[in-house]
């Protein structure tokens, strides 16, 4: 640690307005906060640790948010920082931005993800089981047990082990469903979808999975894709919406001319 | 067990149907599919509208020729009718959808990469109806706009009297009021194909990363060259060009 900006009274001085919801049947609301002598180094979640320690110590109840590896992998963070789901910077989940990011006085308003498929839970907590269900319905292949195959055997170009393992990325968070503007889970499910369809190992299940994926997608409640491309913007695993348009194209050709019609 | 395989609902020609008519997915495809023939029509029609610079002679003869189509032409119109009302349908099922997927908004609503033609697809859309409406009432039915247009009739060479569509056009858009109404709604045209083009490729399937930014561009250049194909017309009868 280089040890700038821990002295007292050198941190940032921020007004939070947090979003506090009982749970999903009560309405929630903003509520204003000061946080004092936040240092620059802090991530933004042990930004709200602090916060809630004071809240605790004046017998306050804690506020509620999601997290759990903190290092930016498992998906578990949300939070929609000043409109930005997972804040400000690009290809950073909330747990991975930091304070330096913030001025001194600035004012933070922190929401939960906002989709009907994704009630809330407890103040920033939704419920995002919703995509459990979705994955459920076809984000898996079936293997055969029985001896371990060899590691070489089943050949993949290396262009076509790109693109899954750039869609094999998402984390799962539903930043996508927070930023689309009909809340929409169509950049998760290509993603999901996309990661099989480049690979030999998805091809059995390919039409089923598409199928099953997106009905399930509808079933819960999420909205259509209008292409505004929000979700891209927003992803913090950098999914880019050509698996969309994959997702599209193999869904019409399942729905067309598939042959499990 | 039969939790290790992915489940779809059980098979039938009739699930096809369902799934265009039911899905996100299928009810965008229809929106894709009925925008392509829309898209087609405007390119159509603002090629024989440029047949203006041409005078009386090919313009009458141009719609003439149009006119006695028959068969052809009525059963074009049926598509294009069901063409509109496939597409709204789509759009508004889906914009129905959408906005009850996100019942409560929030407090700080904020766009990321959204393009301004793409933001407002749902407000020009139903303006170009209200446009497309008001141009029939105009050109077609002359109920609107169309005072004497039954007197104009043009000496066709070979063919004899026919309506003189040349002149109802010059007469029109000499009022500077029905040439604002005009260019207005075919900017706004030109801003839904704008997102609506690309959209189409997108929602078929018609994209990879390769392609996006040319179709990206291509969408906007087609947009655009409808728009000055359609506006060059009235601006050159204001401007006493075309007369």
């Amino acid at each position: 640690m280089s040890g700038h900006g821990h002295g007292s009274g050198s941190g940032l001085n921020l007004t939070l307005k947090i979003w506090r919801q009982k749970n999903a049947g009560t309405p929630g609301g903003l509520v204003s906060y000061q946080a004092h002598g936040i240092s620059p180094d802090m991530s933004f979640l042990e930004m709200l640790d602090i916060v809630n320690e004071q809240l605790a110590e004046r017998g306050e109840e804690p506020v509620a948010f999601d997290h759990d590896c903190r290092e930016g992998i498992c998906g578990m963070c949300s939070l929609v920082i000043n409109g930005n789901p997972h804040g400000p910077d690009s290809a950073t989940t909330t747990c991975q931005l930091h304070m330096r990011r913030f001025k001194d006085g600035d004012v933070i308003t922190i929401e939960p993800w906002r989709a009907k498929p994704f009630p809330v839970i407890r103040d920033l907590v939704v419920d995002r089981s919703a995509f459990d269900r979705i994955q459920a319905k076809g984000g898996f292949v079936s293997v055969n047990t029985g001896g371990t195959p060899d590691a070489n055997a089943t050949p993949i170009a290396k262009h076509e082990a790109d693109l899954s393992m750039d869609a094999a990325q998402c984390i799962g968070c539903g930043a996508c469903v927070a930023a689309c503007k009909n809340a929409s889970a169509m950049l998760f499910v290509g993603a999901k979808v996309s990661q099989y369809l480049h690979l030999p190992q998805g091809q059995p299940e390919r039409y089923r999975r598409v199928l099953a994926m997106v009905a399930q997608h509808d079933a819960e409640g999420f909205g259509g894709c209008t292409n505004y491309q929000e979700c891209e913007a927003a992803c913090p695993k950098e999914i880019s919406v050509r698996v969309i348009a994959e997702m599209n194209r193999d869904f019409l050709r399942a729905t067309l001319i598939g042959t499990e019609l | 067990m039969d939790g290790d395989v992915i489940k779809v609902p059980a098979p039938g020609v009739s699930k096809v149907i369902d799934r265009l008519l039911a899905s996100t997915i299928g009810q965008k495809a229809i929106m894709a599919v009925t925008g392509f023939a829309l898209v087609g029509f405007v390119f159509v029609h603002m090629a024989g509208h440029l047949q203006m610079f041409q005078g009386p002679e090919a313009y009458n003869k141009y719609a003439h020729m149009l006119q006695g189509m028959g068969g052809i032409k009525w059963g074009l119109r049926g598509l294009l009718l069901v063409g509109v009302f496939a597409h709204m349908w789509a759009g508004v099922r889906l914009m129905m959808r959408n906005m009850s997927a996100r019942p409560d908004n929030y407090a700080v609503n904020k766009w990321l990469a959204a393009s301004a033609s793409a933001k407002t697809m749902r407000v020009t859309g139903p303006i170009v109806l209200f446009f497309i409406v008001y141009h029939l009432l105009h050109f077609t039915l002359l109920k609107v706009s169309s005072q004497g247009f039954e007197d104009m009739v043009y000496q066709l060479n070979g063919v004899g009297d026919v309506p003189d569509v040349y002149q109802r056009m010059v007469v029109s858009y000499q009022n500077p009021v029905l040439t604002a109404i005009y260019v207005l709604s075919v900017t706004l045209l030109g801003t839904h194909l704008a997102h609506g083009i690309q959209s189409m490729f997108q929602t078929l399937g018609l994209n990879n990363n390769t392609y996006r930014p040319a179709v990206q561009v291509a969408s906007r250049a087609l947009a655009l060259i409808a728009v000055l194909g359609f506006v060059a017309v009235p601006l050159a009868i204001l401007a006493g060009v075309i007369k």
